[in-house]
């Protein structure tokens, strides 16, 4: 219940809770945060419903129908899935396009080269796109388009690996805290109330300040993940795991909350289920929906976070690249070269708005009651 | 009632406690020696014992804490490590009125700016203004603020050069004056600091709107042939309004966090451009002081919403 108290609708007193938390869900999740449980999920409630559902499509079909029926939600999730390939298959590609080049600083310097996202060529700085350069070369002589792709790389990679820690730890400690309440639940009402304390990416930025320099070394020994100087992104990635977790336990303990009072887990019980086989078997499978709509909320936040970090300079290192450090890379140039600041600029923003109107088309199709 | 706050303020000083133990122990366990970074090449053993003295750094983790926790309530926040025998507090005096200025002007765009044009969007429900409008603020909402900040300064300058004119693409005006050269360079940014929140206060009013619109009192009201004008602002905005109130604290966050890109990408020398200083610097005891600093603000305005919203709905009382 504990979100209840924030809701931007007129609030019935009986949800009043003096000791809830301090800070209100984002308005995105606002209709989630209140443990709207989906019923359509497990139980046709009427003989007749039971009986149209022998032919009618499953909920998660008639989801997915929903979904599909959402032209913003679709133009999202195409735009999606078309970066998600260039970042994927681009630079592969790019490689491969154009010929080799005579450059005065080194010599014959072959295409893979040229069109990789640190070689330097320090006598083409600041070019407009051509056709050697698709979208121009940075102050230091670097083929935008390929850092760019390898920008669209690092926060596809960040946002997963968030992702992936984000529900393992949400799902876990907010299903035991609403299934099992008792200290598990305190300790994450009081964890939750102090990350909320620190602003946004305060904390992130506080811990990739301060401890980032002197763990470069140690995090890059760490095999596969942490090799290529990838050590500073594995931090950052656990910095912003960190701050986005306990929102996701909220919704996930909210929903269990709610669950739990359903009648299909009390005939479980009765029947003698245990606690985990219950957990197991019918909470987690109807917590799909919660967690598919917070996880691609917090993707757009998650992308923010990495870009705003290595904005800031904290994050990913020259001669890496990362969206946050180009921008910031442009910065100095604005008044003489705007393109350079423009174009990651506007790839940050169609990606970030692409994925929380893909977020918003999932509540819709999984809620139909949150659409307003 | 009492006891209400009483649970409130219980629970703040944990997450006051929670928030310095977690940035004093990020402090004490950075690696790297402060004082023998701050020494350099003039390092000799003597200089370097009384210095970690005079800092108290030759003191147990949890004597350190202490010490941190009890100069913290009067207001002391130590030396800086960076500027030698600075006061924190004297390199963050500056900022204070500048990051305020900037908040309490961001504050207002988001609460004079964004409920109105939230009221109008309900009134004018699914008309073409209401579409362009929420489709304007949904944008705004989703784009982090410093890409909102980012595309400001590209308009400034490409306006600049196109006119000849010079307006002001960074920096900021003395604090809390307003002649035209000091307010010149602070219109954008607070614009700008306050358009995320302005777009989340648009959304909530008009579902909030919306939601009041639909009951049952709005209807008797009509019923009894009041005019539309007072049964929307006496009885629907005032029950709207409610709820609104609660998100301040929220807005507050916003704010804070905002602010770090903000003063950044402005040149702004506020509090959060002088914290971020103070990370590269790696100058602990400005950092502390900061985020102790932020953190507070933002537990604050959440325990004065706490506070505004059991004086504005009564029926928290019955608790």
């Amino acid at each position: 219940m504990d979100d209840r108290e924030r809701e931007p609708k007129v609030v019935s007193s009986e949800f009043m809770h003096p000791d809830t938390g301090t800070v209100p869900p984002p308005p995105e999740l606002l209709d989630l945060a209140d443990g709207a449980v989906n019923t359509n999920v497990a139980i046709a409630s009427t003989p007749e419903e039971a009986q149209k559902a022998v032919k009618s499509p499953t909920p998660l079909q008639d989801s997915l129908r929903r979904l599909r029926r959402d032209t913003r939600a679709m133009i999202s999730l195409g735009v999606i899935i078309l970066f998600v390939l260039v970042a994927i298959f681009g630079p592969f590609i790019y490689q491969r396009i154009g010929s080799n080049y005579q450059s005065e600083q080194y010599g014959t310097v072959p295409v893979s080269v040229y069109h990789s996202f640190s070689h330097q060529e320090l006598i083409r700085q600041d070019e407009g796109p051509s056709g050697q350069y698709w979208l121009g070369t940075d102050d230091l002589g670097r083929d935008i388009f390929a850092r760019l792709m390898q920008g669209m790389l690092i926060s596809i990679l960040v946002a997963i690996v968030v992702e992936i820690i984000d529900v393992i730890l949400g799902m876990t400690v907010g299903v035991l805290a609403g299934y099992f309440g008792g200290w598990i639940d305190q300790f994450l009402a009081r964890f939750t109330d102090l990350m909320f304390a620190f602003p946004g990416l305060l904390f992130a930025i506080l811990l990739t300040g301060v401890i980032g320099p002197s763990s470069d070394d140690a995090l890059a020994k760490i095999p596969f993940i942490g090799a290529n100087g990838n050590g500073r992104l594995l931090l950052v990635s656990i910095a912003l795991s960190f701050t986005i977790w306990p929102l996701m336990a909220r919704y996930v303990r909210g929903q269990t909350l709610q669950l739990k009072e359903q009648q299909f887990i009390e005939a479980a019980r009765t029947s003698g289920t245990s606690g985990i086989g219950i957990i197991f078997r019918h909470i987690i499978p109807n917590l799909f929906s919660i967690v598919v709509i917070a996880a691609t909320l917090n993707i757009s936040n998650t992308i923010i976070g990495e870009a705003g970090i290595s904005l800031l300079g904290l994050g990913v290192k020259p001669p890496g690249s990362s969206l946050g450090l180009m921008i910031s890379d442009g910065t100095p140039l604005i008044d003489t070269h705007p393109w350079e600041i423009i174009v990651p600029t506007a790839v940050l923003a169609i990606i970030v708005v692409a994925f929380s109107f893909l977020g918003d088309g999932l509540r819709d199709a999984f809620d139909p009651r949150s659409k307003d | 009632m009492v006891q209400f706050f009483v649970k409130r303020l219980i629970g703040l000083i944990f997450v006051i406690i929670g928030v310095t133990f977690i940035t004093f122990i990020l402090g004490y366990l950075a690696p790297g020696d402060p004082i023998r970074q701050q020494m350099g090449d003039h390092f000799d053993l003597q200089t370097w014992m009384q210095l970690r003295h005079a800092y108290g750094l030759d003191l147990p983790w949890y004597q350190q804490y202490y010490n941190f926790l009890t100069h913290l309530v009067k207001f002391n926040f130590g030396l800086s490590f960076k500027y030698q025998n600075r006061a924190v507090w004297d390199i963050l005096k500056d900022g204070v009125p500048v990051s305020a200025e900037l908040g309490f002007w961001g504050l207002m765009i988001e609460l004079l700016l964004g409920i109105p044009v939230g009221i109008y969007s309900a009134l004018k429900a699914n008309t073409w203004l209401d579409t362009t409008s929420m489709g304007i603020s949904l944008i705004i909402y989703a784009l982090p603020p410093f890409v909102i900040a980012i595309i400001a300064q590209v308009i400034i300058v490409s306006l600049d050069k196109q006119t000849g004119g010079s307006w002001p693409a960074s920096s900021w005006g003395t604090p809390w004056q307003y002649s035209w050269s000091d307010l010149q360079p602070k219109i954008v940014p607070i614009l700008v600091f306050g358009a995320a929140g302005f777009a989340y206060f648009a959304r909530i009013t008009r579902t909030t709107m919306l939601e009041v619109l639909r009951q049952d009192y709005v209807r008797t009201a009509r019923a009894k042939g009041l005019q539309e004008r007072v049964v929307i602002y006496r009885h629907a905005l005032r029950n709207a309004m409610i709820p609104l109130v609660t998100l301040i604290g929220l807005a507050l966050g916003f704010l804070v966090a905002g602010s770090f890109f903000i003063e950044q990408i402005f040149n702004i020398p506020g509090i959060g451009r002088i914290s971020l200083q103070s990370i590269y610097d790696h100058d602990f005891p400005v950092i502390q002081a900061t985020v102790v600093l932020l953190a507070a603000g933002v537990v604050l305005g959440n325990l004065i919403s706490d506070v505004l919203y059991s004086i504005v709905d009564p029926r928290i009382k019955s608790e």
